[in-house]
């Protein structure tokens, strides 16, 4: 990719190939890998040890690997990874795209009004996290006071197994939903308005448009959009630990979190970075699944 | 377009439906902040404290270090951004002209890569290096941070510029260095703006980093407040006081910068 | 203040030091004369790291006085129980911690740190005359204190600064309403627990943490009335025994039938609060909650709450026993700058403040058995009473092993699942059998 020479033949007759761009990129790529590489490698050599912190440490191969397929507990939160993952990526999207055919229209205020929208995910997700845990309190946290407003009876929210996951969910959705609001913002700007106008001509109702023209041209946007929050949805960490660190029992804990569980916790260095390894291979293979997904929708025609 | 009474009514609805989850949030944190914690942990719960109650404030400011965690947050963050921009800006230049988007992909898996799982090693390096009582453990971890959000809106950015102006140029016999210097750079005036906020958001809001590498006279805002979570007793307005305290600086140049923010998000979000 | 504190020193030097030294014998005596220089190492400065807590907000506040008197500088960090845990494991373990001296929790890190041998062994400076605070007395600190301190070798590598026992907080109020008196035994505990929860008011008999992990010393509270040691002699897990059996289904019980909704997530905090509303007449939890309790400006249940010694079990009247310490890292390089801090830390007048805020409770034998300090207390008579009450029956409250954390981790998952409808049966012997390979690895 590196070395391939750009299209056009007036470039090539300037000897415009890419290769003479390399110095402009070396200082950032040199910074990145050495940023992460390092400790990519350093991670996996000490998934191949025995190593309990304050004990001898010793070569054990691909035990910690071993371990990690029969460990129960490490399927269990890669199911719960991916089902968060899943649904941190739908709620935003639907919420989202909502928002942004809202903010497409033209009213008073909207530059202010829509900087308030974009606050929840501008915001420092500690601080956030731990407001939204007084919030979810079952006895005094004002959640179920609005619901007792609407004569919903209170609700348990993390402090439940079977509504944890969902609760954090809804964390999630309110503080990344401006994001996908952003980009789908942006693919709305971009549209083109004959198909607009001649839909109007043919008396198409708001709906109508809105079905056929729209949401099939900002399709792309979607998956962009999806693509990135996938990503963060995956190594969701700040959120899960300051409210719930994974509980109750264990049904909010994430590939994340057991991996913090072991590294830091149980001092299992080895087995820890086993999961890291694992979990690292797991994020770049969803992510070039997604990457894949986006070429396939066609997305270069988006940028159109 | 002009609208009917009845659809502007219902756009107003609309609109108000939208931004509520975020205002409310923002409302009653605000509240918690500023009520005794009587108050705080009352049912039903009291919107609208009896009185302006500062104290959560001043308890926060006085009792925490809360001049150094600021500066410490400001130091790292904006060195980490500085940098990120010094080499993150001509790589998107480079990326964006020489079309070299797997290159581009490397440093986003950066960005992907789970802070957990390269945590340990750069502990253990710098603590080798003995850096650990300064700040460059961070802002060096930090640019894992910025340098992506740099690039990803940079390069996009650049490639929005036409590239005729810098062909010319090149005919008339400057380098590519000059072309970037002299062409290229001031016409990305605005996105470096917008790479700049976002970078320096994200850095600012980061908290898994200090957790490990920060210690008692380098630690950032987030992870102080982190740590003022007393034990043995509920201190909901405190907690909201230094919630707001950390947050503050981010939220009001979202405000003030929305305009630009949506702008970057959006142009970069899409290549 | 510092002055003060400097003087105090000395007068009780010449009361204590040569009583004491008649009893010892010449030696002592000599040693003792030669008194402690504080002043030795002047313009050292050290780095101590503690867990966030009252403890470490008295040495925090106080600090000023420890740097006037011996001119060491001090920067005192204090840092959430579970992160500083973490970060001084790593810290030791990279061979370079960044501070000297470092608080650790007994009950879940004692063995830990032994096996690593991150601490100095004390006994140098113990011996020697000029360093050592002749007030300071090892033969001072309570069994438990002692039994904490004090590793296999016998060598005392920390000092131990303040226990927690758990007690039960109650709401005499609403024991008056349904004309119940404080139960003494578990049954008679159940029994209160049920009678006094109506959901409808939104009232609970008991209130405790449900939280894994949290959760651990409320079951092992129950399991000590039961006369079950968890781990017993030669590494025997008693986890399933008829007593933890027992043990177990009583805390499902109390906090499925008799406490509010939602206390599968509780921690302190939470049980704390619906305490502090009236909402729970009983709230079983550490000694060190009772300040807020006290406060207008936090509770609602000002003077009308009872202290109360945990009661008494079918097998046994225990009361489980919690412990921290501080100790000086054998990697340090101003270990004796340290051992004066420490020393400084538990000293009469530190230790006095830690029983008479509420704060915790030393370990020192004499602070607590002092009445001026008593009648200093600001905590109601019920609270030290509950305290010495405690301090008679206590027993270590988790296992002393290796992989404490991970107990508490297994065992407090199996808890909660109890808590969600699990049967306490099948979720011991899940969790013993997950838990045994753990152990015999890490004390192998």
């Amino acid at each position: 990719m590196v070395g391939r020479p750009a299209g056009g033949s007036r470039r090539r007759r300037l000897n415009w190939h890419s290769g003479g761009y390399m110095p402009f990129i070396w200082p950032a790529l040199l910074i990145t890998l050495a940023v992460i590489v390092f400790p990519w490698v350093f991670t996996g050599w000490m998934s191949l040890q025995n190593w309990q912190v304050g004990a001898e440490r010793s070569f054990i191969g691909l035990a910690n690997y071993a371990r990690l397929f029969s460990d129960e507990r490490f399927f269990e939160a890669t199911g719960r990874t991916l089902l968060y993952t899943f649904l941190s990526v739908l709620l935003p999207l639907i919420f989202g795209t909502i928002a942004a055919l809202v903010f497409h229209e033209e009213f008073p205020l909207r530059g202010f009004l829509r900087g308030i929208v974009v606050m929840p995910m501008m915001a420092t997700p500690v601080a956030i996290a731990l407001v939204w845990t007084m919030m979810f309190h079952p006895q005094l946290g004002i959640l179920n006071y609005l619901l007792s407003l609407l004569g919903i009876p209170p609700q348990l929210w993390v402090f439940d197994p079977g509504t944890v996951i969902p609760s954090l969910v809804l964390v999630e959705t309110w503080q990344w939903t401006p994001l996908v609001m952003l980009v789908v913002l942006g693919g709305l700007a971009s549209l083109p308005s004959e198909p607009y106008e001649s839909a109007l001509i043919d008396g198409a109702t708001w709906f109508q448009r809105l079905r056929f023209i729209t949401l099939p041209m900002i399709v792309p946007f979607l998956v962009v959009a999806a693509f990135l929050r996938g990503v963060d949805a995956l190594k969701s960490f700040d959120i899960i630990f300051a409210i719930t660190q994974g509980g109750p029992g264990t049904a909010s804990e994430t590939i994340n979190i057991y991996l913090y569980l072991q590294a830091f916790s149980f001092n299992d260095m080895g087995y820890g970075s086993a999961i890291a390894v694992i979990f690292m291979v797991l994020v770049v293979a969803l992510t070039l699944i997604l990457l894949w997904l986006r070429g396939c929708t066609g997305w270069r025609e988006a940028q159109g | 377009m002009s609208r009917t009474p009845l659809q502007k009514l219902v756009l107003f609805l609309v609109v108000l439906v939208v931004i509520s989850p975020a205002f409310l949030f923002f409302l009653w944190m605000a509240s918690l902040s500023l009520k005794p914690e009587i108050d705080n942990t009352a049912y039903p719960p009291v919107l609208i404290p009896s009185s302006l109650d500062w104290s959560n404030y001043s308890a926060m400011l006085n009792e925490h270090d809360f001049g150094r965690y600021f500066t410490n947050s400001l130091i790292v963050t904006g060195s980490a951004v500085a940098l990120a921009l010094l080499v993150g800006v001509p790589a998107a230049y480079g990326i964006a002209r020489a079309k070299a988007h797997k290159l581009a992909l490397v440093v986003m898996i950066a960005r992907m890569t789970p802070a957990l799982s390269f945590l340990i090693p750069l502990f253990l390096l710098f603590q080798y290096l003995g850096l650990m009582r300064s700040l460059w453990p961070q802002i060096i971890t930090h640019l894992v941070v910025t340098v992506p959000v740099v690039i990803w809106i940079m390069t996009s950015f650049f490639e929005t510029l036409p590239i005729e102006l810098e062909e010319a140029s090149r005919i008339d016999g400057a380098n590519r260095w000059q072309v970037f210097r002299l062409i290229a750079l001031p016409l990305a005036r605005p996105g470096i703006m917008v790479a700049l906020i976002l970078a320096f958001i994200f850095s600012w809001n980061n908290f898994v980093f200090g957790i490990v590498l920060a210690g008692r006279t380098t630690r950032t805002l987030p992870v102080a407040v982190y740590n003022s979570l007393t034990y043995e007793q509920i201190s909901w307005g405190p907690l909201s006081a230094a919630a707001i305290l950390v947050t503050l600086p981010v939220l009001l140049l979202t405000i003030i910068a929305q305009k630009q923010i949506v702008q970057g998000m959006t142009s970069g979000a899409v290549k | 203040m510092i002055r003060s504190f400097g003087r105090t020193t000395r007068r009780q030097f010449l009361v204590t030091g040569v009583a004491a030294g008649a009893g010892v014998g010449m030696p002592f005596v000599r040693r003792a004369l030669a008194a402690t220089n504080w002043r030795k190492f002047d313009g050292t400065s050290i780095e101590v790291s503690m867990i966030k807590s009252p403890r470490g907000d008295i040495i925090q506040k106080n600090l000023k006085a420890f740097e006037d008197l011996t001119g060491i500088e001090v920067g005192l960090e204090q840092v959430p129980e579970q992160q500083q845990r973490q970060k001084s494991v790593v810290e030791f373990s990279s061979g370079r911690p960044s501070f000297d001296v470092c608080h650790l929790s007994y009950h879940v890190q004692k063995r830990l740190f032994e096996k690593g041998r991150w601490l100095a062994d004390l006994k140098p400076f113990l011996d020697d005359p000029e360093l050592r605070d002749p007030n300071l007395d090892p033969e001072d600190f309570s069994a438990a204190g002692k039994a904490y301190a004090t590793n296999e070798q016998g060598e005392l590598r920390s000092l131990p600064i303040s226990v927690d026992y758990w007690i039960i907080y109650w709401n005499k109020d609403l024991f008056q309403k349904a004309g119940l008196e404080f139960p003494q035994t578990f049954d008679a505990l159940i029994a209160a627990a049920e009678k006094l929860t109506d959901p409808a008011t939104g009232t609970y008999g008991f209130v405790a943490r449900g939280m894994k992990n949290a959760n651990l010393p409320v079951w092992a509270s129950f399991l000590l009335g039961y006369g079950v040691e968890p781990v017993g002699p030669g590494l025997q897990l008693n986890t399933t025994s008829e007593g933890a059996l027992a043990a177990t289904r009583m805390y499902q019980h109390l906090l499925t039938k008799t406490a509010p909704p939602g206390t599968i997530g509780f921690n302190w905090n939470e049980c704390q609060a619906a305490f502090l509303q009236g909402k729970a007449a009983m709230w079983l939890d550490g000694v060190g909650f009772a300040p807020p309790l006290e406060d207008p400006t936090k509770s609602r249940v000002v003077g009308k709450v009872g202290y109360a010694v945990m009661p008494k079990g079918p097998q046994a009247h225990a009361s489980a026993t919690f412990g921290d310490g501080l100790g000086i890292a054998d990697a340090s390089q101003n270990k004796e700058a340290a051992f004066l801090f420490l020393q400084w830390a538990l000293s009469k007048p530190l230790q006095a403040q830690l029983l008479q805020t509420g704060s915790g409770v030393p370990f020192r034998k004499s602070v607590l058995a002092d009445q001026t300090v008593r009648q200093g207390v600001k905590m109601p008579a019920a609270w030290v009473d509950s305290v010495i009450g405690s301090a008679e029956v206590s027993k270590f409250g988790l296992p002393v092993v290796v992989p404490v954390t991970e107990f508490r981790d297994i065992f407090g998952i199996a808890l909660t699942n109890t808590l969600s409808g699990a049967d306490p049966k099948d979720e011991l012997q899940k969790a013993t059998d997950q838990f045994r390979p753990i152990l015999e690895k890490s004390e192998a």
